[in-house]
């Protein structure tokens, strides 16, 4: 990330074990937080959004971005497992699923980029990452190099 | 892969039994841990494997290199040989289809009588979901006892947890994986290690499974997937991969080898290759364009995935082909490697256009690119006119102790 985090407090929420997931409101957050069993750092930024970051005991991290309209518009992870899609990208996902691929094999990284959904997901075992935005729902002066 | 791929134009499975002899079979127990180099006076055996670059038993993997493994029942002359094999220095454990496999291997179970299964994602979304089971393991003249392996899509089991599954695509079939397995031999020992050994809240990697449902489970180290090289009887500190240059335009196919051992056999000396250490998940780190990020060199990623910056022109190809990179002409540039150990060195490659590579329907590109997720993959492109070492940790070289890359 580009050091636009500044601090930091650490919150504790719990609340009933659904699944946040990308296009949803922050409030979701929490449910996130409870399904991976985690606990949740809320770090501010100065950019115009905020990072929750969601540290799972499994040692999965995940971030959800979260606009100053208190929508989730971009997720990420990094862990020894890439989390449960289905549920991280929530309505997207079967945008991502759907999603035209390339004919033939190739294990690699993957890289899908439309209009409305990007998902990159990269790396090799014991050490697997990937994020996921909506692009035209980042916040005004928000890049998506900002989501790491 | 969540597209089908293009139709079998042929599904070869040159999947053969054979015999051993006994003599052979009774080779003495892997010892594992000594972990040294092979002892002065230890019988000199076969230590280099074959492989090959070409478009796979599903007719359509572009930069997949396979070999054969041959495996048999523990403790017995009932052997299999098994071609096509992708070849991963990115992922560790030997991972077959079941479909391909006839030999009678019994599940592992746990002490409780549940299977134990294992699953793994990779970066492509695709998993594989199976038992696991002991096999001893052949490669040239090298062998290992009894090795934990996965059986790729075994009926018996629960379908995969949804942790699991996950939202990927199951790679359980010859079509689907473009292989008939996985060779993993990275720098590691175990697929997961100390993590999955762990009785409280262990990565979602092993899983216990009764009859209709599987719970995440720890697994011992030493009952996790291997890699197969470092439980061999001798030349079990690494192995060097060693591929051809191919021309800038790809080749159709490209013959190489596996040379087992790093500097135990008159060849596979380091030689004058430079020694890369590793952190312990596997990266080195990788500086281009100005930006420094983690790096690794992977045999079974099928592309040199990095930075695409705005200030590089390198834009990836149109749907559904985004995967690739697809410059108008081809770029060259230099990206700076550092291990661990604070040794650095420069790499120089070139990325072509990808659908330009495509249409010379050939199978091995030294110079096929990808976008940027966040890290630098040294796919299969880096391996072609290399000798590439892979040091397994914990075992002693004369390069040192793994984990490492040497080149």
């Amino acid at each position: 990330m580009k050091a636009v985090i500044a601090a930091v407090s650490m919150m504790l929420l719990g609340t009933t074990p659904t699944w946040a997931a990308l296009g949803k409101p922050v409030s979701s957050v929490a449910e996130d937080q409870k399904r991976l069993g985690g606990e949740v750092r809320t770090l501010s930024t100065t950019s115009g959004f905020a990072v929750h970051e969601i540290s799972a005991a499994d040692g999965t991290v995940v971030r959800e971005y979260v606009s100053p309209a208190g929508e989730v518009f971009a997720v990420s992870w990094r862990g020894a497992t890439r989390p449960n899609l289905v549920d991280l990208l929530g309505d997207h996902y079967p945008a991502f699923r759907d999603a035209p691929r390339p004919a033939g094999h190739r294990h690699g990284p993957l890289v899908l980029r439309t209009d409305h959904l990007v998902v990159e997901m990269g790396g090799h075992m014991r050490d697997f990452h990937g994020r996921a935005y909506l692009p035209d729902r980042l916040p005004a002066s928000v890049s998506a190099e900002a989501v790491r | 892969m969540n597209a089908p791929s293009r139709p079998l134009v042929i599904e070869t499975r040159r999947v053969s039994r054979i015999a051993l002899s006994a003599a052979l079979l009774l080779a003495p127990a892997c010892g594992g841990g000594a972990g040294s180099p092979t002892a002065a006076g230890a019988p000199v055996v076969d230590n280099v494997q074959p492989v090959h670059v070409d478009l796979g038993p599903a007719g359509d993997y572009v930069n997949g290199i396979f070999t054969s493994v041959t495996i048999c029942v523990p403790g017995t002359s009932s052997c299999q040989t098994i071609d096509d094999v992708l070849v991963d220095s990115g992922s560790v454990g030997l991972r077959l289809l079941a479909s391909v496999v006839t030999l009678p291997l019994a599940p592992n179970s746990d002490t409780g009588g549940h299977v134990i299964a294992n699953c793994v994602s990779f970066a492509d979304n695709t998993y594989e979901w199976g038992p696991m089971a002991n096999a001893s393991v052949k490669m040239a003249g090298e062998q290992a006892a009894s090795v934990p392996i996965q059986l790729i899509g075994a009926p018996g089991l629960p379908e995969a947890p949804s942790d699991c599954s996950g939202g990927g695509t199951a790679a359980d079939t010859v079509s689907s994986l473009g292989a008939t397995g996985v060779l993993g031999i990275g720098v590691f020992r175990q697929d997961c290690g100390e993590a999955c050994a762990r009785p409280l809240r262990p990565p979602k990697i092993y899983y216990a499974c009764g009859a209709s449902d599987c719970e995440v489970t720890s697994v011992p180290v030493a009952n996790q997937l291997q890699n197969p090289v470092w439980l061999f009887t001798q030349d079990n500190n690494g192995f060097l991969l060693s591929l051809p240059a191919v021309p800038e335009t790809g080749a159709r196919s490209v013959a190489g080898s596996l040379v087992f051992g790093i500097g135990t056999e008159s060849n596979n000396a380091l030689g004058s290759a430079v020694v890369y250490t590793t952190d312990d998940v596997g990266n080195i780190s990788t500086t281009f364009n100005g930006t420094t990020v983690n790096g690794y060199l992977d045999s079974g990623t099928n592309t040199l995935s990095f930075l695409d910056a705005s200030s590089i022109p390198l834009p990836a190809c149109v749907d559904p082909d985004s995967d690739f990179s697809c410059p108008p002409s081809t770029a060259g540039f230099t990206a700076v490697n550092q291990g661990s150990n604070g040794v650095s060195g420069p790499v120089a490659f070139d990325v072509a256009n990808a659908e330009t590579l495509f249409d010379t329907n050939n199978a091995a590109f030294n110079d096929l690119g990808g976008p940027d997720t966040g890290d630098f993959a040294w796919g299969l492109p880096f391996f072609f006119g290399r000798k590439t070492f892979v040091g397994i940790e914990g075992q002693g070289s004369p390069g040192g102790p793994g984990p490492y890359w040497a080149y």
